[in-house]
């Protein structure tokens, strides 16, 4: 039977010892962020998970969502449940105070975000999406439609959608249709239908805002014509939120999907639905874009909060299930068989798995201390700094983890055997959740454009430079003669591979500057030794914390765990990267030169 | 006959430029003017104008501003005497009778007249006067437009004629076009057409000046600034003058008279002085937002008000980028603009031939020279297809011009065989004549195949065995493709005695060389390969060695910028030849870095080696270091040579279109049999420590006046530490190979400092320097 344990040791860990969390209450605005706030928190949070949430998981996918006579009915236990997250003030976590949120740093609300998507992604779509709204409207929308949204969404109260994909515009939202007319009243009439909207309707709220891309009549083609709408399912009367009668908005059909069946995915149709605009006219896809960068990372936290949960339950079965001998003998004598984590294959994909998911979760984490130095640290150049950072690993986290988060959970399916098909056992499940991740917010070949394509190339590279320079740095520190011999011994494949990845990043940057295909079909191999390296980045800085604890007369056997899952890593995961390396010098040729015919 | 001296009347805007480019032509002017003290007025005048109209200051010298009565005097020595009077008949007809006089005997009288007919112009005059007189139209400025149309009357001595043109190419450097008598004569005539139509259309299609100016710029491979760009650049004011003198010569039916309207917005912008860029601006002017920065704003055309400036967005302009006739066919205001300003422009050109001139090709060099269209009308024509076009025109109602008719589909221009030929009006093709020491690299590039050919350069054969390296790349910058083909062009002459003898090194784009390319060397820097930098500017010394070191000449060739590794590449050449116009220096400290594929230690050598240069070692330390610590570009060729960038060794050439015969003609007046490359410069006593404390004092005293900021410190410093030789003392000599290493050994430090990074970034991202 699936169980979940928030790894509260783990994030422990990386808060406290990789990351250095007490930092974070010495950023204005965030005095009160100590880590005596902050772990009860977390620790509360991981209750709410493990004991509201995931029992809700295998039975929300099991029965779905309904739809009847228009409305959107989730399965049975979410509301219950998310009144109990509303009433825990999880939808408050990281808003700001002046909305009645708490205003918790963002690297708290990725470790919660983590843990809900373990324990239940498709319930976590909905108060995700919600979170996506208020980032947008807090950052684009005028004040006076702050002031009457913004507090619902804070409260939970009311909750958000973001309406980008219609049947011909997917990828390419350039593509998009649905018009809007001003009303001559300072409003807008908005027409057309969106499809797979995530959320879309449902019956945990009072009221749903639909964020829309559309176009206004006099908007040029192309994705230069696009503006953002905040249309609400019921009309919003005044300031104080007063509701009115319902909007032109319905809910035209749910899809029947392969996994997060708890998430109703809708049809809807706008028929001269009243919608406010938000931001500039024409200037809609950048103002999604601000919001969809948080929902990027969000989606890559989803994959790490499916590899977390799989790798628990894989773990679970591989001490309990008793099959063959070990090699060399039996290692439990006294048992009619040894459990299966005796086999060097087992191993093997718990060591993967161990290694992916503890790697993924520093750097995730990481990148979400760097989001909060963006938004609060007092010098300028580091406020800069971390912001670059953060926009050029955002591709890279987003579809790394998802790829990742498939990959373990398949692994979990493997050492489950025959019995990892079966549905009543649940770990099938993850397997089909956590294929969505990989495919919306920017399916991971889209990363990986984005990556090459605009990253990359920003300012001549310099975002590399804030993740570059720092692990050249610490490479040539530990290559030196006197250098700690353990860690040694994990930076010089490391070298190795940043190396590659150094080489590969000049070689798409000269060929991709001489023709676009170049960049593009080198993109994906790219993405993945960038994350593999990323991980490896990590992996040593954990090591070197734990060598130092260690060294310190530290006793937490999680500390040697790290060092061997570390040694793991560089050597059986990290080489990798010389595969992918030859893939990319391949370059673009062998992909585009067999004409279109001849597939 | 030679032009020993000239005399230029009628000292305002344009008379008085002419005079500053006769000057740079080193033709001594007498400048005068009928109002007292106009002509000592202009000249300070031009000192201070921008673009600066001298080549260098001193040209000046060469001016004698002097008023009419005493001019009248002196003019008996000159050769060409230049009217540039005001536009008025009678005035002019009064002064020829003067002048005719007083003058030499056989010295030519010409008229920079734009709209009077040279008919008119010698009625009236005697017979000797109108057979020496001719219209000579510069544009302006004299100095930088290089079209100068040249009209002859029917009775013009042809000598004068050649005279005249042959000065006017060869050292004036103007393209010389002959034009008939017509009104405007060549290039005003289509090019007021077009700004008329274009700002009638802007106007009807309801565009913003943005979108008219970005539908009428670089699609069309028209200046970018536009139309409303350009007009706030020449002076709202001057187009009324224009057009109406046009307007009122041409013949009733000229479809430019049916253009000709009321524009009472231009009329009320010029009345509030609104006038362009000399004004108060015009179509677009500076502003500030509330917080004091700086804004650029638009005149919105519908309500006249001003608003921010907005780049255009369309998606006609999305689609040029797939094609011209794209553009044309797109539905919305910028396709509809395309058809209103540029069928008729083109269809008004087209019909122009034989009334103009019987030539298209003068037609499109009127254009390309006289305002800077990168493809003269012909040649846009042809891009489109003269079918296309012919077919176009009937759809949009329009009559199809005889010529346009004659070429049925065959494009105005070919290539047949190894000659460019042009259509004429006689319905068949001739070939397009260069003159005599005129070669053309993109003539070459149309009829022959490169040597060889990579990204960033290829190699061209100029015949006589000599090779030419062209830089393909983005402006000219040089990276390490541009050094394999420098390695394959050594390796290919060898020793100078085989098939190939000598090696140019020039290229037909606008710069030169803007120097390395810095996108690489960041790229490099930010993932950290701090090694493959160091690698790399070792590999640029080595390859600047190579080409020093040849064993057959190696003469460079630039025009416009030569910057950074562009300016290296000329101080180890065994020649240069350069472009009167070429803007020549080391910059690198602007970026916050130094000179490192030889520069410091190549300028220095030179400095050291001067035979004239004062005792002592500090001299050509302190002149090296203050050329490179300030970033000294020169203003031209002849500025380059006082800056040491150029030797008395190295020729100038006048007129663009010479200069690749002259570096050919160069090269191989270099090579002998047993030709040997320069000798590498001697070791150098340097001062070490001692002189680079000195420096330092120096560079401190600046940053103590504000003039130098704390950045620029550190690398004047680092300049220092390589111009004083490291840790040397006076006792010791330095090698060549020793300042190579210190080049190196600073540049890798100053690399790695954040200020030089924060430049970097900022020019990257700004194109401007930062002062850090
Ligand atoms: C369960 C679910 C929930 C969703 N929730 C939402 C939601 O809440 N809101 C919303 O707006 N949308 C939502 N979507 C839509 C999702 O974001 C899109 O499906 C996704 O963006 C891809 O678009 P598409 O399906 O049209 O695929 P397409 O765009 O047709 O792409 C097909 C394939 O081609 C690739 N491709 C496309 N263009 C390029 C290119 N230029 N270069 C290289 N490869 C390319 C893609 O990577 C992909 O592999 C959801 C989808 C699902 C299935």
């Amino acid at each position: 039977m699936p169980r979940y344990q928030a790894p509260l040791a783990d994030i422990r860990f990386v808060l406290e010892d990789l990351l250095r969390v007490e930092q974070l209450a010495t950023l204005p605005g965030y005095e009160d962020a100590t880590p005596d706030l902050i772990f009860p928190v977390i620790a509360e949070g991981a209750r709410l998970c493990e004991e509201v949430l995931f029992p809700l998981n295998q039975s929300g996918d099991a029965e779905g969502c309904r739809l009847e006579k228009g409305r959107v009915f989730t399965p049975a236990g979410f509301p219950a449940a998310y009144r109990a997250y509303i009433e825990g003030g999880w939808t408050r976590l990281a808003c700001a105070p002046e909305d009645g949120g708490m205003g918790l740093p963002e690297l708290v609300y990725f470790v919660m975000e983590e843990m809900v998507s373990s324990a239940n992604l498709a319930f976590g779509i909905y108060p995700g999406l919600s979170r996506g709204v208020y980032n947008a409207v807090r950052r684009h929308g005028e004040e006076s439609l702050k002031r009457r949204v913004l507090p619902r969404l804070a409260d939970g109260s009311w909750a958000g959608t973001m309406c980008l994909t219609e049947p011909q515009a997917g990828t390419d939202l350039g593509l998009v249709r649905t018009r809007a007319e001003p009303d001559g009243a300072g409003g807008y009439r908005i027409t057309g239908t969106k499809i797979f909207i995530s959320a879309g309707d449902h019956d945990l709220t009072e009221n749903i805002l639909h964020l829309v891309l559309a176009r206004l009549p006099d908007a040029p083609g192309g994705s230069h014509g696009i503006s953002l709408f905040l249309v609400p399912k019921i009309q919003v009367r005044d300031d104080q939120g007063t509701l009115g009668t319902a909007n032109a908005v319905s809910c035209g059909g749910l899809e029947h999907k392969m996994g997060i069946r708890g998430s109703s995915t809708c049809v809807l149709n706008f028929d001269g639905a009243a919608g406010w605009l938000v931001g500039q006219p024409h200037k809609g896809l950048p103002a999604m874009f601000t919001m969809m960068n948080a929902a990027r990372l969000a989606v890559g936290l989803q994959g790490l909060g499916l590899a977390e949960v799989a790798y628990q339950h894989a773990l679970a079965y591989a001490r309990d299930r008793l099959q063959g001998r070990a090699l060399k003998g039996a290692r439990y004598p006294n048992r009619p068989a040894d459990p299966l984590i005796v086999h060097p294959d087992i191993r093997r994909m718990l060591l993967t798995m161990k290694a992916y998911n503890e790697g993924g979760r520093a750097l995730a984490y990481w990148i979400g201390l760097h989001l909060d130095h963006e938004a609060r640290h007092p010098d300028l150049r580091t406020r800069q700094a971390a912001g670059e950072l953060v926009a050029l690993l955002i591709p890279v986290l987003k579809a790394l983890l998802t790829d990742l988060g498939f990959e373990v959970a398949n692994l979990a399916l493997q050492i489950h055997g025959g019995h990892g098909y079966i549905q009543d056992n649940g770990i099938e499940q993850y397997v089909r959740d956590a294929r969505i991740t990989q495919v919306y917010e920017g399916t991971n070949g889209i990363q990986a454009l984005d990556l090459v394509g605009r990253k990359l190339p920003q300012a001549t590279g310099r975002l590399l430079r804030h993740f570059c320079h720092p692990l050249a740095a610490e490479l040539e520190e530990l290559g030196r003669d006197g250098a700690d011999p353990v860690l040694a011994a994990l930076a010089a494949p490391l070298a190795k591979a940043f190396g590659r990845f150094q080489q590969a990043t000049v070689t798409i940057a000269i060929r991709g500057l001489a023709d676009p295909d170049e960049a593009a079909a080198a993109a994906s191999d790219y993405l993945r030794l960038f994350g593999l390296v990323a991980l490896g980045a990590l992996w040593l800085r954990m090591a070197r914390v734990a060598q130092e604890k260690l060294a310190a007369g530290a006793t937490n056997p999680l500390y040697r765990g790290k060092l061997d899952t570390a040694r793991f890593f560089m050597a059986k995961l990290l080489p990798q990267t010389g595969a992918l390396f030859a893939a990319i010098q391949a370059g673009a040729a062998v992909v585009m030169d067999p004409e279109d015919e001849r597939f | 006959m030679d032009l020993h001296h000239a005399t230029v009347v009628g000292a305002g805007v344009m008379g008085s430029g002419i005079a500053a480019h006769l000057a740079n032509a080193g033709i001594p002017v007498l400048l005068t003017d009928a109002r007292l003290g106009a002509a000592t007025e202009a000249v300070a005048r031009l000192l201070k104008a921008e673009p600066a109209p001298f080549m260098h200051p001193d040209r000046a010298r060469l001016i004698t501003p002097v008023d009419l009565p005493e001019a009248l005097d002196r003019l008996t020595n000159s050769d060409w005497i230049l009217e540039a009077v005001t536009e008025d008949p009678v005035v002019k007809a009064d002064l020829y009778r003067t002048l005719d006089r007083v003058r030499k005997p056989g010295s030519v009288v010409s008229s920079n007249t734009s709209t009077i007919p040279l008919s008119k112009l010698i009625a009236g005059q005697s017979d000797r006067f109108a057979s020496d007189f001719m219209i000579t139209h510069f544009f302006n400025p004299p100095r930088y437009m290089r079209l100068l149309e040249l009209v002859a009357g029917p009775n013009t001595r042809p000598e004068a004629i050649a005279a005249i043109a042959k000065c006017a190419d060869r050292r004036l450097g103007k393209g010389v076009v002959m034009c008939r008598d017509t009104p405007g004569f060549i290039a005003n005539r289509i090019g007021a057409f077009w700004l008329q139509a274009a700002i009638n259309a802007a106007f009807d299609w309801g565009l913003t000046i943005e979108e008219a100016d970005a539908v009428c710029g670089r699609p069309f491979g028209l200046p970018k600034t536009g139309v409303f760009g350009l007009l706030d650049l020449i002076g709202l004011d001057l187009l009324p003058h224009v057009t109406g003198s046009l307007a009122a010569a041409l013949a009733p039916d000229d479809p430019f008279r049916a253009l000709v309207r009321p524009q009472p917005l231009l009329s009320r912008l010029i009345q509030e002085g609104y006038t362009g860029r000399k004004g108060k601006g015009g179509f677009y002017r500076l502003g500030r937002r509330p917080d004091g920065s700086r804004i650029k704003l638009a005149l919105d055309l519908a309500s006249g008000a001003e608003r921010p400036s907005e780049k255009a967005i369309l998606d006609s302009l999305q689609a040029a980028r797939g094609g011209l006739t794209a553009l044309f066919e797109h539905a919305d205001r910028g396709g509809a603009y395309a058809r209103a300003v540029m069928l008729p422009t083109l269809a008004y050109a087209a019909e122009r031939v034989p009334e103009v001139s019987d030539d298209i090709d003068a037609v499109d060099r009127a254009l390309r020279l006289g305002y800077n269209w990168k493809y003269g009308p012909f040649e846009l024509i042809d891009r489109l297809g003269t079918g296309w076009f012919a077919d176009r025109l009937t759809t949009e109602g329009l009559p199809v011009p005889p010529l346009v008719s004659a070429a049925a589909g065959r494009p105005f221009y070919r290539v047949e065989g190894t000659a460019l030929q042009a259509l004429s009006n006689d319905g068949a093709y001739h070939p397009v004549v260069r003159p005599a020491g005129v070669l053309v690299l993109a003539d070459i590039k149309r009829q022959s195949q490169p040597v060889a050919h990579n990204p960033s350069a290829a190699l061209w054969t100029l015949g006589d065995g000599v090779l030419c390296l062209e830089f393909t790349s983005k402006m000219n910058t040089l990276d390490p493709q541009v050094f394999a083909m420098i390695d394959d062009a050594l390796a290919r002459i060898g020793d100078g005695r085989g098939i190939w003898k000598a090696l140019v090194i020039y290229n037909e784009g606008e710069a030169f060389s803007v120097g390395a390319n810095l996108g690489l060397a960041m790229i490099l820097y930010n993932v950290g390969l701090w090694d493959q930098i160091a690698e790399r500017i070792a590999e640029g010394q080595r390859c600047y060695l190579a080409l020093r070191n040849a064993p057959f000449p190696v003469v460079s060739a630039p025009s416009g910028l030569a910057l950074g590794g562009g300016c290296e590449i000329l101080l180890y050449s065994h020649a240069v030849q350069a472009h009167a116009e070429s803007y020549i220096g080391l910059v690198e400290t602007g970026v916050g870095v130094l000179p490192a594929w030889g520069g410091c230690t190549a300028l220095l050598s030179r400095h050291s080696q001067n035979p004239t240069r004062p005792g002592g070692p500090m001299p050509p330390i302190a002149q090296t270091f203050e050329t490179i610590a300030l970033a000294k570009v020169s203003r031209s060729a002849d500025d380059a040579r006082r800056l040491n960038y150029l030797t008395t060794n190295d020729g100038i050439t006048m007129n663009r279109d010479r200069l690749l015969a002259d570096a050919k003609a160069r090269a191989l007046a270099l090579w002998t049999p047993d030709y040997h490359p320069p000798a590498p410069p001697p070791p150098l006593a340097l001062p070490g420590p001692s002189g680079r404390l000195a420096l330092a004092l120096q560079i401190e005293a600046l940053q103590l006046q504000g003039k130098a900021t704390a950045h620029d410190g550190v690398v004047a410093k680092a300049v220092a530490t390589v111009l004083t030789g490291g840790d040397t003392d006076l006792t010791d000599l330095v090698s060549e190979a020793e300042l190579l290493a210190l080049e190196r050994q600073e540049f890798m430090k100053l690399v790695r400092t954040p200020a030089t990074l924060d430049r970097i970034d900022h020019v990257l991202a700004t194109g401007k320097p930062l002062r850090n």
